[in-house]
């Protein structure tokens, strides 16, 4: 809401420069968000809050002015001279709709420009200046906050108003030249025959004031606000005043704003004023509201006088009596937001100052505050993440539907079955994600984009899956991605990225105490994204709960991405709660030294790693303490479809010194074994 | 006989003393106490002495044995020093090639500023909890007292499911989900993603939020002042000064929205304050007891204040960031520095 400083101080004597009255106004619960200095004068722009609607207009702000800077308001005086005839009937139908209606009309008007003063005022508060007979009727609404609406009053048929829903009405042409879609429970303005106006929103062509008017009828009216804001929403209309008639307008104001219109238009574009035709079936009751001072000063942390909360009352034009430990309190109909003791004791902590509020500890209860295993899960990830060296990145929940085309996901995938946003901010990004890798693959492409080299990203965030009850799961992934690059780094690492992204994972899984599982190469369950010979899937007792691989080249390429990149992704977070060992359990310390033996053995390319450990272990696993693998070896002089691999294998007993002869004879074993079960030759 | 023995260790002594390398001292070492040494071969002599003297001679030959040999051997770890420092002088190494490690990963500066505001409020005793970021209009707005046709939805600019299920637009939306469940006291902060229908220069559609609550028997408006006291000192030092407003919000009454002084300008005025000298934090206020009733708490025995607040807010004015759109681009130069 704008307002000129000028015109505030006709309402109320103040000394406040327009800085000091912003700042004041601001201390209050009106935030001056901005000041604009025109020709002699200052506009403020005040963020006037939805509760609010009695400041909306500058008569209301002065008044708390008033209230704020404790100086007196000056009331202007109204006085609608020579009245003669009276105007049309006025039938309310949908009396729930519209609490009050009153009218005046003006027979032998000018329609012509207005007088200069006016205009100013109207566009330095963001109006559109018109004929004279609307600008009264927007200054007013600018003056004393109560919209009204002026119809050529030849135009409406059968000299009569009638208040009514749309009913089977189904379309409206407003002043705006637009035709308007009408719902059946739009409340709209009726002549005998047609509607003139949808009530409180906007006017209706047919109906409208012109160059031509002889005589306009002059509505000012209480409509609900709940009705006029499901109007103004449905139709996508917002004037000035839809905006107060939604917050709830001063319903005793209603006819004081009328005269205040009547007696300017016939000052201003001349004309006689007919008698007041008033339908207000049901006067607006003063609420009683009991606020009890010891409550006052216990929800505040204060010590208030009653003498002082009486006189801030009044000075917002409350009234108070006195009654037991407390005041009965009436406030007045322009503050229909004031229910409850609450809503008082709100007025006066914001007129006594939240400065003078003290700042204190509470006195509590000490509890003991439960583990949330959750958080700590995310927390212990996010951790065990960016120690091998991933950096966190978040991403927006939404997503095109299309890139799941471009992860290769087939028609079935329950990943395609998406929560739909009815109005999102991008079209294309109009569902909710049910996969972090997308934006991950994006995140990829834009640092590349930008000469970056060495990327390697994860993120923990929830993806979103339509369910059987009324909301979608929410389920918490976790997903890492890197183009395997080490370029910063002083030395020069060969190894495929997967085990980069592997080593991430056993990271992962020592921190949160998973020590089973498994990873399976089976081709029928890896990801469609994943590269089918460098993939797998993560398999803790017995459930898939992850996958571990390589990007499918043309994958990579859909996303403008060149070169190997690897993932890890874990579907469902807490679901590796469940599979969290149990607590760590201390073994002695070893009292006999141990012996160590390398191996080397060339095998077929098809042996894994794995394999050749089960075969050694299986040979004597009390005394073989561990078996590590030191060196892989392809090329020459080892057969094209070979691999040489070198172990070395710590040898120890708990209750003794082994021997040379028993290391020997077990390390022989073992030789002999991996050349019968796995057709192994001993390396030279 | 004494006296040779006395001219012998006068005279190692002073052929230690010159010696000039730990070679000449290991000479000197193999001269005097050496298999063919000189006092070796007096020693040795020692079994030809008459029987009455050879007692006080062994003592004397025996002394000045010790007494050269200290000597030797003070001298010999003298040159081994000199010599060790001169091989340490060779081994210079190139101190500016950079250090060799794994590169540690970044935590999103979000997450950073998050875990630090939890932490500060667990230490006062707040319990965290979650909720969905799909939710119900009923605990988005209609349970904080925003009615269907209310004009407080205008405040904020809503992603529809729907006409029921929204996007949260904040995490407000935890309080009465966990009021429902629970009966008071209660310490809760809830951390979170929230949505807006809104991007531009200053507004991005997903933001982070912490809403945090307390209710108890005797909870008062000062209390909300002490505790965000203790928390914005915190994290933003204890110099920094604390401004209540009055403001509307409608699920807290009274409302109050909470500025800082500047971070930048210290209160001088400057860009990110628009010269005003503060800078808005914070919404907070007293619980509305029209959330008490929703949530089926007697609203004449508890009260409770809420406040909530936008992190990214707080981490543009702890680090000095300029542009919200930075936070969810994702580009490592932005995310490394943190």
């Amino acid at each position: 809401m704008k307002a000129s400083y000028k015109w505030l101080k006709e309402f109320t004597d103040f000394l406040l420069s327009p800085k000091e009255l912003a700042h004041a106004l601001t201390m209050a619960g009106f935030e001056v968000e901005g000041m604009e200095d025109i020709e002699g004068d200052t506009l403020l722009d005040i963020n006037v809050t939805p509760n609010r609607p009695d400041c909306l207009c500058i008569k209301g702000i002065a008044r708390e002015i008033s209230a704020i800077l404790e100086v007196p308001f000056k009331a202007i005086t109204i006085d609608v001279r020579k009245q003669e005839g009276r105007g049309p009937e006025i039938e309310i139908k949908d009396s729930p709709l519209c609490k009050r209606y009153a009218s005046r009309t003006i027979s032998g008007v000018k329609p012509a420009p207005s007088p200069a003063w006016l205009i100013k005022r109207l566009e330095s508060h963001g109006f559109r200046a018109s004929y004279n007979i609307v600008d009264v009727t927007n200054y007013v609404l600018l003056e004393m906050g109560q919209p009204l609406h002026a119809f050529d009053l030849d135009k409406l048929a059968g000299q009569k108003i009638v208040v009514k829903t749309a009913g089977s009405e189904k379309t409206f042409r407003t002043l705006d030249d637009e035709d308007r879609k009408l719902g059946k429970d739009m409340l709209l303005i009726w002549d005998a025959k047609k509607p003139v106006a949808l009530a409180g929103v906007m006017g209706g062509q047919n109906t409208e004031v012109s160059l031509s008017t002889v005589n306009v009828l002059i509505e000012s009216a209480y409509f609900h606000p709940a009705s006029i804001r499901r109007t103004s929403k449905t139709l996508n209309i917002t004037s000035e005043s839809s905006y107060r008639f939604e917050r709830g307008v001063d319903i005793d104001n209603v006819a004081k704003a009328l005269d205040r219109a009547a007696q300017m238009i016939a000052e201003i574009a001349g004309g006689r004023v007919s008698n007041l035709t008033d339908i207000y079936p049901e006067p607006y009751e003063l609420k009683k509201i009991i606020v009890r001072t010891e409550k006052i000063n216990s929800l505040l942390g204060i010590e208030i006088k009653e003498s002082s909360i009486q006189k801030i009352l009044n000075s917002l034009g409350f009234e108070t009596k006195r009654e037991g430990e407390g005041f009965i309190v009436t406030p007045p109909s322009f503050r229909p937001d004031i229910q409850r003791d609450m809503d008082i004791i709100e007025e006066l902590a914001r007129l006594y100052g939240y400065d003078k509020i003290p700042a204190t500890l509470p006195c509590i209860k000490v509890q003991p505050a439960p583990v949330n295993k959750r958080q700590d899960l995310i927390r212990t990830t996010k951790n065990a993440m960016i120690r091998s060296g991933f950096s966190e990145v978040i991403n927006y929940s939404f997503f095109k539907p299309d890139t799941l085309d471009k992860l290769n996901l087939p028609p079935d995938d329950k990943r395609r079955n998406l929560v739909f946003i009815k109005n999102p901010l991008r079209k294309e990004e109009s569902a909710m994600r049910t996969s972090l890798i997308p934006a991950l693959l994006n995140n990829v492409s834009l640092n590349l984009n930008h000469g970056e080299k060495d990327i390697s990203f994860f993120e923990v965030s929830r993806v979103f899956l339509p369910s059987d009850l009324k909301l979608p799961d929410e389920i918490i992934q976790m997903a890492a991605i890197s183009n395997n690059n080490k370029s910063a780094m002083l030395w020069e690492s060969k190894h495929d990225g997967f085990y980069d992204l592997k080593g991430a994972l056993e990271n992962l899984f020592r921190d949160l105490k998973i020590k089973q599982y498994y990873l399976i190469q089976d081709t029928s369950s890896i990801e469609p994204y994943l590269h089918p010979g460098k993939s797998c899937s993560i398999i803790v007792n017995g459930e898939k709960i992850g996958s571990l691989g390589t990007i499918h080249p043309h994958v990579s390429e859909s996303f403008d991405i060149k070169g190997s990149i690897t993932i890890l992704e874990i579907y469902d977070l807490e679901k590796l709660l469940e599979h969290v060992s149990s607590g760590t359990t201390f073994v002695s310390l070893p009292k006999f030294p141990y012996v160590e033996r390398d191996v080397a053995i060339i095998v077929s390319n098809e042996v894994l790693v794995e394999q050749v450990n089960r075969e050694i272990l299986s040979v004597d696993s009390d005394l073989i303490e561990a078996v590590t693998l030191f060196d892989i070896y392809t090329g020459k002089p080892i057969p094209q479809d070979k691999k040489s691999l070198a172990f070395s294998i710590r040898y120890r007993a708990a209750d003794r010194t082994l021997t040379d002869a028993e290391v020997d004879s077990l390390h022989s074993n073992i030789v002999e074994r991996l050349k019968n079960t796995l057709n192994a030759e001993l390396r030279g | 006989m004494l006296n040779d023995i006395q001219t012998i260790k006068n005279l190692a002594g002073e052929e230690i003393e010159k010696a000039d390398s730990l070679k000449s001292i290991q000479e000197l070492k193999i001269k005097y106490l050496g298999k063919k040494g000189i006092l070796t071969g007096k020693l040795k002599s020692l079994g030809s002495t008459p029987q009455e003297d050879r007692r006080e001679y062994g003592r004397i030959l025996n002394e000045a044995k010790i007494c050269i040999e200290d000597l030797l051997s003070k001298h010999e770890a003298a040159f081994k020093t000199l010599e060790l420092n001169k091989t340490l002088q060779t081994q210079r190494i190139d101190v500016t090639v950079p250090g060799y490690f794994i590169p540690a990963g970044h935590l999103h500066p979000t997450t950073q500023v998050l875990d630090e505001i939890i932490s500060i409020f667990t230490s006062l005793g707040f319990n965290v909890e979650e909720g969905p970021e799909v939710e119900l209009d009923f605990y988005n707005f209609e349970a904080l007292n925003m009615p269907k046709d209310h004009p407080a939805r205008d405040m904020q600019d809503t992603f529809y499911i729907t006409e029921d299920i929204v996007l949260r637009t904040h995490t407000s939306s935890v309080q009465v989900r966990i009021m429902e469940k629970n009966a008071p006291p209660l310490r809760v902060i809830a951390p979170g993603k929230v949505y807006r229908c809104d991007a531009d220069v200053t507004h991005i559609p997903m933001f982070h939020q912490l809403e945090g609550f307390m209710v108890d028997r005797d909870i008062k408006m000062s209390d909300l002042k002490g505790v965000l006291e203790v928390f914005i000192h915190t994290v933003f030092g204890p110099d920094t000064k604390l401004r209540f407003r009055p403001s509307f919000f409608p699920f807290t009454e009274p409302s109050a929205e909470i500025d800082i002084s500047c971070v930048i300008c210290k209160g001088a005025g400057c860009n990110v304050c628009k010269n005003t000298g503060w800078l808005e934090i914070l919404g907070a206020g007293m619980i509305n007891p029209r959330i008490f009733e929703m949530a089926g708490y007697d609203p004449d025995q508890y009260t409770g204040f809420a406040f909530g607040m936008g992190i990214e807010r707080v981490t543009m004015l702890k680090y000095g960031i300029d542009d919200i759109r930075l936070f969810y681009e994702n580009d490592i130069r932005f995310l490394g520095q943190f």
